[in-house]
């Protein structure tokens, strides 16, 4: 229609992934909480879906497709791991991942809203979300930088998430209807 | 622990087995908890990934070209590579660069069949220091310093600064106001100190003839000692004299533009009639002063049959020049200036489509058109403040919150940017009540599709009051009530049915301001 040149479909998928993988990882990580996982199965998915794409219709929305590709991803990973702690059982896995498709459209208005609350945080916080998240530091070196016991460091985490999660959520409700 | 506790120690990997049966037994039996828990995991892999505040408002020229071919080069690149060794890729996200400082110095004002090489310019874009070659064509080019230049034909150019420009071929014309005394143009064998004037320069071959029309121009050759050059006045490099009638004259542009677009406009007439006579059509607004209104304030409803009480009224809104200058416009800028509709009826799909040069996104909603307050089957259709279109329609059900979040919404993907910001643009958004598919439209071209989660089948579209270019009647205690439009509308479109992708490519192509 717009008579652009003809793309290859490698790149095809890699506009439509570059374009949505941070959202496909938000769903894989909703769903195995652990980050390294995560990563590895968005790579997964996305190795899939390199191999599948000739069955993709231009004209669906892409996200649902991936999404059924990252959810079976998922339980094969499941199936692999399946004595770690720190996995969700199968039956909770497919509840919330049937959760998150309704709740969808809310978690992203949410996402829209937490650059408001990132920017209001205070010098305390912001250094703990700097040395958590964009540093990536270890606990124990967290712990050395703030001269915190390990269960003060994750209560102080904990606390700075909810004030982040409670302030999206009174955006939310004064803003009302968009 | 609480359920929160427990979901915030699973996220940071601290949670004991036991716990995480607690909270796996928790998630089962409570949707609430499931949502918490989604809603921090969310939050959680945000910050995992982006832990800064993410570029939210528009960014500049310079950083938009960065991020959009560089990084997606490399991805592919990377992509490709990786692919070949592991069968396995992974792609990093685009960084978010700091805004840019804008190293424009001269703007491409207007432009008549301007044929570019290699970068593809248009009327409007700015330019940084580097050649300018015109293949054919007439473009005007309007220095910062004030200075403007008009070039025709083969010709090649180098912008230097908003100060000085070069000639290395081709036929031009400078006119130089007194803020800009001091303009230089170079050409291979001269050096031309404008002193606030208007001066033509021919190169062929590297050599310059020049006329000064008016004013005063001072010649450095090298050679000889300066010359100076006033009105009337010639400089041939050769022994031939040279005629005024040799360099470029004025005027050209713009009786050539006028003849132009009065063509486009007569095109657009005849099919805006054709639109006017659709049954399917709500209301059409071509925003054409009426002749016949002494207020001023009639926004007529072209569709036919006539139906009077679907005409708009203007208010605070300003009557403007359209995509043509025969065509008028409706200028949009304090926050009281609105369009007042009212529009009957139900429906079981709808189009909207308007003209819209956009001058800021510079709120956080900006309005296209909003039903007054926000009840059940209203649409709102909006600019986002990312540059995103911005459609949502709402069913609260019964009972259910007023704060609640019922509306379903679609984003298209970012539109507006610095470079579409300033330019008439068509703007298009369909939606189907049957499939609850939202396709958006930008100049033609789709930039979103999708189905909210949200939807049911067969829920009717309702108006009602509503506005262009405002939000006449915020729900009450809402947080951004303010919405003004900041910039032009000509045509505006609400039609009862969906439009085909190839409806709306036809709106845009009979409709687009040049060719």
């Amino acid at each position: 229609m717009s008579g652009e040149p003809q793309k290859s479909s490698t790149e095809s998928l890699i506009l439509l992934l570059t374009e949505h993988q941070e959202r496909l990882f938000r769903y894989i990580f909703s769903l195995v909480p652990v980050e390294a996982d995560a990563k590895d199965i968005l790579q997964e998915t996305s190795v899939a879906l390199f191999r599948k794409f000739d069955q993709y219709d231009p004209a669906r929305p892409f996200l649902p497709w991936a999404y059924r590709f990252a959810y079976l991803q998922v339980q094969k990973h499941r199936g692999k791991s399946s004595r770690s702690p720190l996995l969700f059982s199968e039956d909770v896995i497919d509840l919330l991942a049937a959760e998150r498709e309704r709740h969808e459209p809310v978690l992203e208005e949410r996402l829209r809203l937490l650059d408001r609350c990132l920017e209001k945080l205070t010098p305390d916080d912001r250094a703990l979300l700097t040395s958590r998240y964009a540093r990536h530091e270890s606990a124990e070196s967290m712990m050395r930088r703030f001269s915190l016991s390990r269960r003060t460091l994750f209560r102080n985490l904990e606390g700075l998430r909810r004030r982040l999660h409670d302030c999206v959520t009174r955006h939310l409700e004064t803003e009302g209807l968009a | 622990m609480n359920p929160g506790s427990l979901i915030h120690a699973c996220l940071d990997g601290e949670i004991s087995p036991e716990e995480r049966e607690r909270l796996e037994s928790i998630l089962r039996d409570d949707w609430e908890a499931r949502r918490l828990y989604l809603e921090l995991a969310d939050l959680h892999a945000r910050l995992l990934r982006e832990p800064s505040v993410s570029t939210g408002r528009i960014t500049s020229v310079a950083a938009r070209r960065k991020t959009r071919t560089r990084p997606v080069v490399l991805a592919i690149l990377a992509a490709a590579a990786a692919i070949v060794v592991s069968g396995a890729f992974w792609m990093s996200r685009p960084a978010t660069e700091d805004e840019s400082v804008s190293s424009g110095v001269a703007m491409l004002g207007e432009t008549m069949d301007a044929v570019f090489s290699g970068d593809g310019l248009r009327a409007g874009d700015t330019l940084v220091p580097g050649r300018v070659n015109l293949e054919s064509g007439l473009a005007q080019i309007e220095f910062f310093s004030g200075a403007t230049l008009l070039a025709e034909g083969r010709a090649e150019l180098e912008v230097i600064s908003a100060w000085e420009v070069r000639c290395l071929s081709g036929r031009i014309r400078v006119r130089v106001p007194p803020a800009a005394k001091g303009f230089l143009v170079y050409s291979p064998d001269l050096k031309l100190e404008d002193l606030g004037t208007e001066f033509a320069l021919n190169v062929r071959d590297g050599a310059s003839d020049v006329h000064v029309f008016e004013g005063e121009v001072i010649a450095h050759t090298g050679v000889k000692a300066p010359e100076s050059l006033t009105d009337g006045m010639s400089l041939a490099h050769g022994d031939l004299p040279v005629t005024p009638g040799s360099f470029l004259p004025l005027g050209d542009l713009a009786g050539q533009r006028l003849s132009r677009a009065e063509s486009r406009y007569r095109d657009w007439q005849s099919w805006s009639q054709q639109v006017a006579r659709d049954p399917g059509v709500i209301g059409y607004y071509p925003m054409e002063r009426p002749g016949d209104d002494r207020w001023d304030r009639l926004v007529r409803n072209a569709a036919e049959p006539r139906v009077p009480s679907r005409a708009g009224g203007a208010v605070g809104v300003r009557w403007t020049e359209g995509r043509w200058p025969q065509k008028d416009a409706l200028e949009f800028k304090r926050p009281g200036d609105r369009v007042r509709l009212n529009l009957e009826g139900t429906y079981q799909a709808i189009t909207l489509a308007c003209w819209v040069k956009v001058d800021s996104v510079d709120k956080k909603y900006n309005s296209l058109l909003l039903t007054d307050g926000y009840e059940n089957g209203e649409p709102h259709w909006q600019i986002y403040e990312d540059g995103s279109l911005m459609f949502s329609i709402i069913y609260r059900p019964e009972g259910g919150e007023r704060t609640g979040k019922w509306n379903q919404m679609y984003f298209s993907r970012p539109v507006f940017t610095a470079e579409s910001l300033g330019r008439w643009h068509h703007l298009a958004v369909t939606y189907d009540g049957e499939s609850g598919e939202v396709v958006q439209y930008f100049d033609g071209n789709e930039v979103g599709r999708g189905v909210s989660a949200l939807h049911v089948p067969r829920r009717e579209v309702v108006f009602g009051p509503c506005e262009i270019g405002n939000w006449g009647l915020p729900t009450e205690g809402h947080q951004f009530p303010v919405r003004n439009l900041n910039g032009a509308i000509d045509e505006f479109l609400i039609q009862g049915t969906a439009c085909s992708p190839l409806e709306i490519l036809a709106m845009y192509e009979r409709g687009r301001p040049r060719p």
